[in-house]
């Protein structure tokens, strides 16, 4: 039954059909799967699934990368209040757009993974100034702060990702929490999110789920 | 020959001493008149003569009529514009902030009486009086499908595109493509004659291959049905498109393609010509620099990429070199750079 469960629910979600999906996910509960099942082997593998198809496919595309973080995140809220105990967090994000920026999609898309990947994310919204990026990631014991920006002087600006560093080192936090970065201007030059002083970037909003993960357990276990 | 003849000889495919060499230094204007961007943008006569002066002092061959993208979102009500001394100015708030809005919403029955259009116009009016007669003078307009992004944020539109209620959505869309019918033709009243459309949902970059079909392209042939394509330039807001580039050249006879840096440049010019070359016809392909590494190439650098472009695109003619971006931290030596390289690799003669 959970291979089918899992074949219909991917399928769902690659054709960012949300109502198939929620669909898949009531008849499983219906016939006594638990909500974490569904989580643990439903959902969080589909999410892994996809990334790993999005980056082969030559026709993943936004909407689908949107679709996919919508579903996974909605499907996973639904059902974290169904759990019998908490589940075990991987660790915290603090996700907001540069300064001067408004353009929230990839911060969205990035949102819903790691929801689904039992990462807490605490969303500052829109046009962010630095100084909130630092504050509040402290406030909230933060492991990494997610910064998207898609304009060029909103990624390599002075009061974007370059004053969080700069503030991270001045509070000696530098080594406790990570600065991640994404946006069109980094898919244009790879390079540039180390010009800026992130510790990492991805291409897209999907990739920068598991980026985040990633970097999170490295910082644990170092 | 001028750079008007320049650019009708590339897309027609007659003899010119040279490709056709655009670029597009917006904001940097505002930096040559020693304005702040707010004061810059405020007037018509400054971006006309921040444009003139940009062009007279590198020499390439276009001007721009261009303010800031978000200039549009003010024919629909925005009036909170987010200005930067390093960078473009940015929408500051959404003019619809939730579904409910977009019943309020009003396309202005003539968007030349509006107070947005009054710059524009004064700008028009001064590029076609000084370079008119001998430059191309390009417009920015946003596709219909796109323009929700500027009025609501791009992840709201997404949300109302892949979830919402369809004819919610439709609505919003007729709305933003009676405002582009309206735009295309305005422009076109004041001289401006390469006109840039800018339609990122026009590629499989943003939406699948079902939807590029079923959704994309009617709102593509509806925006441009009724005032036609010619001097239309196909722009996905520098996302790669070469995928439908046979669809935009034989469902909307779409003929001048500004191919993204992400994209396969061989690729995309092979498609083009592939269906143009046999009848004659006039056609366009332009190659674009991936100009956010322009902000730390060294000069030689930004030469060698300009002449690897060059070098693909100017066998068989029907060749532009075009920027994309032009982020203000690019450092003047290197916009000399790449434009002094554009003129001696793309010399014809």
């Amino acid at each position: 039954m959970l291979d089918r469960i899992i074949r219909d629910y991917n399928e769902a979600v690659f054709e960012t059909d949300k109502d198939a999906a929620f669909e898949v996910v009531n008849n499983a509960l219906a016939n006594g799967l638990s909500a974490e099942d569904v989580v643990f082997k439903v959902v969080i593998p589909a999410v892994e699934v996809m990334m790993s198809d999005i980056t082969r496919d030559p026709d993943a595309n936004l909407a689908q990368h949107f679709m996919t973080a919508q579903i996974a995140a909605e499907v996973t809220e639904k059902m974290l209040t169904k759990f019998v105990h908490p589940p075990e967090i991987i660790g915290r994000v603090v996700i907001g757009t540069a300064a001067g920026d408004l353009h929230s999609l990839g911060k969205r898309i990035v949102m819903g993974c790691l929801k689904a990947l039992m990462v807490e994310v605490v969303d500052l919204g829109v046009n962010v100034p630095a100084e909130k990026f630092v504050t509040e990631a402290v406030h909230y014991g933060a492991d990494v702060i997610a910064i998207s920006a898609m304009m060029v002087h909103t990624a390599t600006g002075e009061n974007g990702a370059r004053k969080v560093r700069a503030l991270l080192k001045e509070q000696g936090l530098e080594h406790q929490i990570r600065i991640v970065v994404g946006g069109a201007p980094y898919r244009f030059d790879n390079e540039l999110y180390k010009t800026v002083g992130a510790d990492g970037w991805a291409a897209d909003g999907i990739a920068a789920g598991k980026m985040i993960v990633d970097l999170i357990r490295a910082g644990k276990t170092s | 020959m001028t750079p008007l003849e320049i650019l009708a000889a590339a897309t027609n495919g007659t003899p010119a001493p040279r490709i056709p060499i655009f670029c597009n230094l917006l904001d940097q204007g505002a930096r040559e008149l020693g304005m702040t961007q707010r004061e810059y943008y405020r007037k018509g006569e400054h971006v006309a003569a921040g444009q003139l002066k940009m062009n007279k002092r590198f020499g390439y061959d276009n001007v721009w009529s261009l303010f800031y993208v978000g200039k549009e979102a003010e024919f629909f009500g925005c009036d909170n514009i987010l200005y930067a001394e390093d960078g473009s100015p940015n929408v500051g708030d959404f003019v619809i902030k939730s579904w409910d809005d977009i019943a309020k919403l009003q396309v202005p029955a003539d968007i030349t009486t509006h107070p947005a259009w009054a710059e524009t116009a004064s700008c028009l009016k001064i590029l076609r009086e000084e370079v008119g007669a001998t430059h191309p003078v390009c417009a920015y307009l946003t596709a219909s499908t796109t323009m929700p992004a500027l009025l609501m944020g791009m992840d709201k539109w997404m949300e109302l595109l892949m979830t919402g209620p369809a004819d919610l959505r439709d609505h919003l869309l007729d709305l933003c493509s009676q405002f582009f019918q309206q735009e295309v033709a305005a422009y076109r009243a004041a001289g401006a004659n390469v006109l840039v459309y800018s339609t990122p949902f026009g590629t499989h970059y943003f939406v699948g291959r079902k939807r590029f079909e079923s959704f994309s392209m009617p709102w593509m042939k509806r925006d441009l049905a009724p005032g036609g394509i010619n001097n239309i330039v196909y722009y996905c807001g520098m996302a790669p498109f070469n995928e439908v580039i046979p669809a935009v050249m034989d469902e909307l006879d779409i003929a001048v393609h500004y191919i993204s840096p992400l994209a396969d440049l061989a690729e995309a010019k092979r498609i083009i010509e592939s269906r143009r070359s046999q009848d004659g016809a006039a056609y366009l392909t332009c190659g674009v620099i991936d100009d956010i590494k322009l902000i730390h190439w060294t000069p030689e650098e930004a030469r060698a990429e300009v002449k690897r472009l060059i070098e693909i695109g100017k066998p068989g003619g029907h060749f532009l070199f075009g920027t994309g971006v032009m982020p203000m931290a690019i450092p003047e030596a290197n916009i000399k750079a790449m434009l002094d390289a554009a003129f001696e690799y793309g010399a014809l003669s």
